[in-house]
């Protein structure tokens, strides 16, 4: 596909999306969050497009856009690793978990592999602590997480390549 | 209704903020991010003070507290010296070669924290005044980006924005000098967008930017005929006061 | 639903998020399947729901069978068809499922005779576990809207508000300010509109209340916000729930799209003529958010900054009109309340602290989970009895609550009374009810170290004594724990602590320096030993640990080589093992593995 033709679906997407509520500046973060959804990130042409649409500066929705936690400028991989670093998961121990992580995967937490397949981060409580320490791909939850199970864990999706 | 600030009974109105009150009795209280124009930041904490109630002591923000009962305020407690000489301290952790912060802590005699690791290029000091400045003149070209620790003032994406209109009000309100303004060759660079220097019709020195005439018509609903630099239309003006008395006493003269 | 006069039956398989994550789902769709199946052919017609979370995670995934009262623990898909064949066919109780009593070895049909649920009581929690929150019959069925009936045609909204007073309530998701008088004080504005906010932002790590019930009873929290409406005259509310809470969002959804149909929402209620709605706004993923303030600034749709609250929320709030919030625990009780009055829930829990409170279990206990129990219960009480102890045979070491705003309690305040104001007074707060209990391998310079870094990214960095305080402290502690520490360092962190909880502009920065300030209280000694003797007590810090193997206890079992991620740990079985320390990377499985004890920190 062309960087032109998907500039072009971008920005019809998110006119879909703009339709979808009233314009005030209230469903900023609402819009927002449909575009993230649906490509893992905020292209900059939405965010172009949400300014002139709303009449809200760029630089407001840019610093929406960087303050929330739940939005991202930065493409995500295919799969997204979010090993929880909340309270009860640390100290089970899960900043061991983001390290083997990181050391398999060769990124750092907020980053994503160089083909694109995997992004790790971390997260603070994914609201199962009963199982800490907690992680989940995707849409797919972990508990109990160790070292020794990481590997097999990544290996569901597809594993690393680049070794 | 009447307050005290440091044992002195002051005059104040329902809802004025203690700041106020408090200059317009000759007492002074430190402040960085409070501005007249741009009031409510209330982001540095210097200004903090004791408010007494109710036999009940708290430490609040006099730029932003609100009167409306008749409080005792004490501005310079061992305690409020106290807290502040350790945002002073923080402050020099942030920003330690700023000139305007290392006087602020010689002042308040404050000796920079040798523990922390500060920023040697650091200037700001996030007190948000330059962002207040330029929503306040409509451009919005900049803002507060990230959160936390992390964050920072920029334009989006760190790029030139296309809705700064080069007037540097955002530079002119910064108290630290942190935001850079070059000029040179009839062009001026700020927040990494170059413009181009219009000059005075009277000295022909370059000195405002297109954009920035091109906003002034469209606030002013008007056109501007002539390019007229600060000193120079200060003395045009006295100039034709000058004329219009010369001819109000010629004229005087005549009928005389 | 038929006619037939057969016995009923009802299989409720929970499907919280711990349940989910053990494949509760996959159960009962195989359970469904086999009763479809059977269909007529059953003596007993029987139905099955999915239910929210029952709070014991630890033992799930938990099936539990009505009237006959059997609980399941531990259910595996395997299972199914044996529960299947025997109690659902047969009536017959499968032992082996049945919850067990690690210390008396005696196993319960019943739930409620274990220790867990015994002495629980459920006011919040009521429904949770037992009503499929997507069906608002199975809360009409327990009694659901008749406390909006009451109020709606039997109460004034002066009388209502009487009520909450009354009970004593104070609000669940952190300060613990008293709800009747907020409500009384909003009422007091003759200034409309007026918004009623929920906050389910819960951005507190460990806690996973206010998730539950979102997900479990959402009518309870509609309900509640509807009668604090009417009484204020507010026609418009929002709940702000955390984006992250995917299912949150779609059962309240759900729940207020059929409270609407039900005309328990809408326009004209009941035929009362009053008009209330809830609108559903998704969080942006920030702590700061769930302070007052920054949640409404969220809602207008701008970046959550707190703002100066010299003027309340009650009076200028939500785009400057007149404001309730409330947490959604606090709003599950409301119901209950009107129904059964003020006086009957103030007789409940502690004088100045009335009523339950809901808190998460979490850490390094046995029974991880949520418990409800009347405030004012001992300390004790709750980690021991009720969460069955610290895990692994290990020693208590202390409590975590209050969440990133709170502090740690230690072993010798363990018979301290749960209540707001008995927690601040040991330098912590109630927080939203989070636990986090931990034992003697959690290093609390590194638990301080956790929540400013925590705090570092959370704070939304507009006021100075919170973003450059917090940044500094971090950066002390890290060089702590780094081996790295000076003299001086606590006292500096002290005199930082003290300014910051008083010159910040906001609740988050007034409480960040909590945890440091009790873990410099309560546990300086493990500061010392991180700042003077360079060595961590609990061999967490990395840079100052060893851990090695005593070939006194050591039994060569080989568990640490097994789980050594490094490859470090090498030996025979049945003879001495030992860690080649340039390989090992400090994870200490070994240690957490060792059931003799012989891995050892220097
Ligand atoms: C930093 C910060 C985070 C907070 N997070 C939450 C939260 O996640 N949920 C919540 O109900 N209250 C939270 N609160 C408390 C709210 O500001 C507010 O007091 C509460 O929602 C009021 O409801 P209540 O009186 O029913 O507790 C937080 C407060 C602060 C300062
Ligand atoms: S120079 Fe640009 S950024 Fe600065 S105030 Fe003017 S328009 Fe705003
Ligand atoms: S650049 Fe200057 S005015 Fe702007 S926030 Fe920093 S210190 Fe304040
Ligand atoms: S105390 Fe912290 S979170 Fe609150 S306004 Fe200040 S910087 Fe923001
Ligand atoms: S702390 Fe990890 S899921 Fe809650
Ligand atoms: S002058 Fe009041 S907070 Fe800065």
């Amino acid at each position: 596909m062309t960087v032109e033709k998907n500039s072009q679906r971008i920005l019809s997407y998110t006119r879909d999306v703009m339709a979808g509520y009233p314009r005030e500046q209230r469903f900023t973060l609402a819009m927002l969050q449909d575009i993230q959804k649906k490509y893992k990130y905020i292209p900059r042409e939405s965010l172009e497009q949400l300014s002139d649409h709303l009449g809200v500066p760029l630089s407001k929705l840019y610093s929406i856009a960087t303050f929330y936690k739940a939005l991202s400028l930065q493409p995500k991989g295919d799969h997204v690793i979010r090993v929880c670093d909340g309270t009860a998961c640390h100290i089970r121990s899960s900043m061991v978990i983001v390290d083997e992580l990181a050391k398999i995967l060769m990124i750092k937490p907020g980053e994503t592999t160089s083909d694109g397949k995997f992004s790790l981060e971390t997260v603070n409580c994914l609201g199962s602590c009963a199982m800490a320490p907690a992680m989940v791909i995707d849409e797919t939850y972990y508990g109990k997480v160790t070292p020794s199970r990481t590997r097999e864990i990544l290996n569901e999706y597809g594993g690393v390549d680049c070794e | 209704m009447i307050i005290t600030i440091n044992g002195r009974q002051c005059e104040a109105e329902h809802g004025e903020f203690i700041l106020d009150v408090a200059l317009r009795n000759g007492i002074q209280i430190p402040t960085l991010c409070h501005s007249e124009a741009l009031p409510g930041l209330a982001s540095c904490r210097l200004c903090i003070v004791e408010v007494i109630e109710n036999n009940w002591s708290k430490v609040v923000a006099s730029c932003v507290y609100p009167i409306t009962s008749e409080i005792e305020v004490v501005t310079h407690s061992e305690k409020i010296k106290r807290m502040r000489k350790t945002l002073l301290k923080l402050l020099g952790a942030r920003a330690p070669q700023n000139a305007y912060v290392r006087k602020l802590l010689a002042e308040h005699e404050v000796t920079p924290a040798a523990r922390f690791q500060g920023d040697p290029d650091e200037n700001c000091i996030m007190c948000g005044l330059c962002v207040s400045a330029c929503d306040k003149i409509g451009a919005g070209a900049i803002s507060t980006v990230y959160r936390g620790i992390a964050k920072k003032v920029s334009t989006p994406y760190d790029e030139p924005s296309k809705t700064c209109i080069g007037c540097s009000a955002c530079a002119g309100v910064c108290p630290t000098g942190a935001i850079k303004v070059q000029e040179s060759h009839g062009k001026r660079i700020i927040w990494k967008k170059e413009f181009e220097l219009l000059s005075c019709a009277v000295c022909g020195k370059p000195f405002i930017t297109p954009e920035q005439i091109a906003y002034l018509k469209a606030k002013l609903n008007q056109e501007i005929d002539e390019i007229l630099c600060e000193t120079c239309k200060r003395k045009a003006a006295g100039e034709r006061f000058a004329q219009t008395c010369a001819d109000l006493t010629a004229s005087k003269g005549l009928l005389r | 639903m038929s006619e037939s006069n057969r016995p009923k039956r009802t299989i409720l398989v929970c499907c919280g998020t711990g349940c989910l994550a053990n494949h509760s789902l996959k159960i009962y769709h195989k359970l469904k399947e086999l009763i479809t199946k059977a269909g007529v052919d059953v003596a007993v017609e029987t139905y099955i729901k999915t239910t929210g979370c029952n709070g014991l995670c630890e033992k799930g995934p938990i099936v539990k069978i009505t009237p006959d009262d059997i609980a399941y623990f531990k259910v595996k898909e395997s299972d199914v068809e044996e529960i299947f064949e025997k109690t659902i066919l047969q009536g017959e109780v499968i032992n082996r499922l049945l919850y067990l009593d690690s210390v008396t070895g005696k196993r319960f049909k019943s739930h409620k005779e274990n220790d867990f649920y015994k002495r629980q009581m459920k006011i919040a929690l009521r429904n949770i576990g037992e009503i499929d929150p997507a069906d608002i019959f199975d809360y009409i069925e327990r009694g659901g809207y008749e406390s909006l009936k009451k109020a709606l045609f039997t109460m004034t909204p002066e009388s209502i508000i009487e009520e909450v007073v009354k009970s004593g309530l104070r609000g669940r998701g952190g300060a613990g300010f008293p709800t009747g008088r907020k409500w009384k004080q909003c009422a007091g504005y003759n200034n409309y509109p007026k918004y009623v906010l929920c906050n389910g932002d819960e951005g507190d790590p460990g806690a996973f209340m206010d998730r539950s019930i979102m997900e479990g009873d959402p009518h309870s929290i509609i309900e509640g916000m509807a009668i604090c409406a009417y009484a204020l005259g507010s026609n418009t509310g929002f709940a702000y729930i955390r984006d992250e809470y995917a299912l949150a969002v779609k059962n309240m959804s759900n729940a207020i799209n059929k409270a609407k149909e039900a005309k328990f929402l809408g326009e004209n209620i009941l035929g009362s003529g009053f008009n209330f709605d809830i609108q559903i706004v998704r969080g942006g993923g920030a702590f700061v958010c769930g302070e007052s303030t920054a949640l409404m600034s969220s809602i207008e749709g701008k970046v959550g900054e707190p703002r100066a609250k010299y003027i309340r929320s009650v009076e200028k709030g939500l785009w400057g009109q007149p404001t309730v919030l409330n947490n959604v625990e606090t709003w599950a009780n409301i119901p209950v309340i009107i129904e059964k009055g003020g006086e009957w829930y103030s007789g409940i829990g502690a004088p100045k602290s009335t009523g339950t409170k809901v808190f998460s279990l979490v850490g390094k206990i046995r029974n991880t989970g949520l418990v409800e129990v009347p405030m004012g219960i001992a300390l004790r009480e709750l980690i021991f009895d009720i969460g069955g102890g610290i895990t692994a045979g290990r020693k208590f070491k202390a409590v975590q609550t209050g969440g990133p705003s709170g502090g740690c309690i230690p072993e010798s305040l363990l018979d301290l009374n749960v209540d707001f104001d008995s927690l601040t007074k040991a330098g912590s707060m109630m927080g939203s009810g989070g636990m986090i209990v931990m034992d003697e391998r959690t290093c609390m310079v590194d638990v301080a170290r956790y929540y400013l870094n925590f705090l570092a990214e959370e704070s939304c960095g507009k006021c100075l004594p919170c973003r450059e305080g917090i940044k500094r402290m971090l950066e002390i502690l890290n060089s702590i724990c780094a081996g790295k520490g000076l003299a001086g360092d606590i006292e500096l962190l002290q005199e930082i602590c003290a300014t910051v909880s008083e010159a910040s502009l906001c609740a988050l920065g007034k409480s960040a320096p909590n945890p440091v300030v009790t873990t410099i209280h309560y546990f300086e000694d493990e500061y010392l030993a991180h700042i003077r003797d360079k060595r961590c007590p609990a061999g967490v810090c990395k840079e100052l640990t060893t851990y090695y193997i005593d070939p006194e206890n050591c039994k060569g079992c080989g568990l640490c080589l097994k789980n050594c991620p490094a490859g470090a740990v090498s030996g025979q079985p049945k003879s001495w093992h030992s860690i080649d320390q340039k390989l090992c990377i400090k994870c200490g499985n070994c240690i957490d593995n060792c059931k003799f004890h012989a891995v050892k920190i220097r």
